[in-house]
């Protein structure tokens, strides 16, 4: 029985940490290039479980309409934060960090109430999508396919996500404008736009994290302070910037968080933050970062 | 208008004088709902105006004053529920702990910048909040502690009104008075630049670790006196949301003057207030001040009025970077 638990607990930590990862190496990626610590990335992350919510219930007789859900959330998600971007960040780029931790913390409150607003106060449950309906068995435990489905899908989003940083025009673009955003405008590259379609695919992963855990549990306001900081964690376990750091991270803290409730339930929640207080005492930049 | 400025700084102790008098005759003409809307708003002065000691004076951008203010507010409330201390005593212990805390969580932030330094307090101020939060058995989790017994002499609201005002002036005179010694001008040098300051021969870290430590004791001093108001406490206090509030409250005011935190809370508590008496959703609209005031006002309203009627302005050097 303790075997069975401890994979159940292993299998759920690394299913929740790769829905994490995804979110969090949006906020990593715009982080490393915008050199903004974006608090509102969390409020993306709960728009995108809302949208998804909304679609999902709106077109309940639709077939697959899950699967629609799950790409167009995040769209409505990443046009969104093209708005934020164009519209307010674009502004305050180079500014005191203090400052941009406010505005984007005036979004957070913005869009939190934004949503108490459309969908009210109540819990919404988006129910898994045929075929990943049920369980499955794994090493003798019975599991949520779907989680199975999460688990694969995360570490595919990091392959492609590497991909295109690494062998993309987009990508190459994106890491020289990280390390020189003049120089590279001096070439004839329009960085702003750089900078928008960076901060947009942020929300776009922000928004497909969402769209995949409100399908694991509850969509509801509050979300959104919660896994920003857990974000935190994972970002600064991997290193600020880092993709295959937060990639880590989140596996760590997946594992750590999940085996914690079983070794020490009273202090589960604050293993994350313990973790965090120690890499950035021992290691500020990160287990994948480069020290400045 | 620019010398009708310099006039009234001329006069500026015959003005705190009125404003003391005008504070102390306040109870008399209003209603006890918006004494306790006063007695909320000396709090949060105590509290941004401590934690602007690191972030205005210092230039460290601090994420979890929330952890080092819970910090006070507990300490009081556990003393006086758990081992029935004397309330005086109760509350000066308050910040004493939060100041040790403070030692101890500084002595590790201090070593860091910049976004390090902002984020390691952050972890910090959320292991308080999961300390408090997780053990049910001493802090009562997240039920909170209610009940909170206060003596007689200072349990109407106008006696803790009194209460309030008197170690209110004193926190902010110890403030102001830390903020104009030779200390308070090394951290403005730090803040400018701490790599010149280290040349001039100045410790920067323990520099830094002190006002780390002295913004812990009256953010403590903060939580000690909301817990004897409200009576009851909350680990939502330890929560970054309500740090976050306390430094929008320092960029609302104003952040490099003295007064800037206070003015802050004044009016953030009038537009809590007011929002909420027309609409329940009171952080949509403060998101858009929020917002707005970060793009068109960085200066706070402190900053707003010297500038637009002081003769002698310093122009932007400030505001970028």
């Amino acid at each position: 029985m303790v075997i069975e638990n401890l994979i159940r607990q292993f299998l759920s930590g690394l299913s929740v940490g790769m829905v994490i990862f995804i979110i969090a190496v949006g906020l990593s990626l715009i982080f490393g290039t915008l050199k903004i610590l974006n608090l509102a990335h969390g409020s993306i992350y709960m728009l995108g479980a809302f949208l998804c919510y909304w679609l999902t219930s709106t077109f309940s007789t639709a077939p697959g309409i899950f699967w629609w859900a799950l790409i167009l959330a995040p769209i409505g998600a990443a046009l969104f934060g093209g708005v934020i971007e164009v519209v307010l960040l674009r502004r305050i780029y180079g500014w005191h960090m203090m400052y941009q931790w406010i505005l984007t913390f005036g979004l957070v409150l913005f869009v939190g109430d934004l949503c108490k607003l459309i969908w009210g106060v109540g819990y919404h449950m988006v129910s898994p999508p045929w075929p990943f309906k049920g369980s499955v068995n794994v090493l003798g435990v019975f599991f949520p396919s779907y989680n199975l489905f999460v688990m694969v899908l995360g570490p595919i989003i990091f392959c492609g996500l590497w991909a295109l940083l690494r062998y993309t025009t987009l990508g190459k673009i994106i890491r020289s404008a990280t390390y020189n955003p003049e120089m590279v405008n001096a070439l004839g590259v329009n960085v702003p736009l750089v900078y928008t379609s960076v901060f947009m695919l942020g929300c776009w992963l922000a928004g497909l994290g969402g769209s995949l855990m409100a399908a694991m549990s509850a969509v509801t306001l509050g979300m959104d302070a919660s896994i920003i900081i857990e974000c935190f964690i994972i970002v600064v376990i991997g290193g600020l910037g880092s993709t295959l750091g937060a990639f880590l991270g989140a596996i760590i803290f997946g594992l750590a968080y999940t085996l914690g409730i079983v070794v020490f339930p009273g202090v589960a929640i604050g293993i994350g933050f313990i973790i965090m207080a120690i890499i950035l005492i021992i290691r500020p930049w990160g287990l994948m970062g480069r020290p400045e | 208008m620019k010398s009708l400025w310099n006039r009234i700084y001329t006069f500026r102790a015959v003005w705190l004088a009125i404003a003391l008098i005008f504070l102390f005759a306040l109870p008399s003409f209003l209603s006890l709902g918006h004494t306790s809307l006063v007695i909320e708003m000396l709090i949060l002065a105590v509290a941004a105006c401590g934690l602007n000691l690191i972030m205005g004076y210092a230039g460290m951008v601090s994420f979890g004053p929330a952890g080092l203010y819970a910090v006070g507010a507990y300490t009081t409330a556990l003393l006086i529920v758990k081992a029935n201390v004397p309330f005086g005593l109760a509350i000066m212990a308050g910040p004493v702990a939060a100041a040790i805390i403070g030692f101890l969580v500084g002595w590790f932030c201090v070593r860091l910048t910049h976004v390090y330094f902002a984020l390691l307090t952050l972890a910090f101020s959320q292991i308080i909040h999961t300390i408090i939060f997780q053990w049910y058995s001493f802090t009562g989790g997240d039920n909170g502690i209610v009940g909170i017994r206060v003596p007689d002499y200072i349990a109407s609201i106008n006696h803790y009104y009194y209460f309030t005002l008197a170690l209110t002036v004193v926190c902010l005179a110890l403030m102001w008075m830390i903020g104009n010694s030779s200390f308070g001008k090394t951290l403005q040098a730090i803040r400018e630049n701490p790599e010149r300051a280290e040349f001039i021969g100045i410790h920067v870290r323990i520099y830094q670790l002190a006002a780390f430590v002295l913004s812990s004791f009256f953010l403590g001093a903060a939580g000690s006196l909301f817990c004897g108001f409200n009576r009851n406490v909350f680990p939502v206090y330890a929560h970054w949301i309500k740090g976050a509030d306390i430094i929008v409250v320092c960029l609302l005011g104003g952040m490099y003057k003295f007064l800037g935190p206070f003015l802050g809370s004044i009016l953030y508590i009038i537009l809590d207030k007011v929002t909420v008496s027309f609409t329940e959703y009171w952080p949509l609209v403060l998101g858009l001040i929020i917002v707005l005031l970060v793009l068109f006002l960085r200066g706070g309203i402190a900053g707003f009025f010297t500038e637009k009627f002081s003769a002698t302005t310093i122009r932007g050097s400030r505001e970028e970077r």
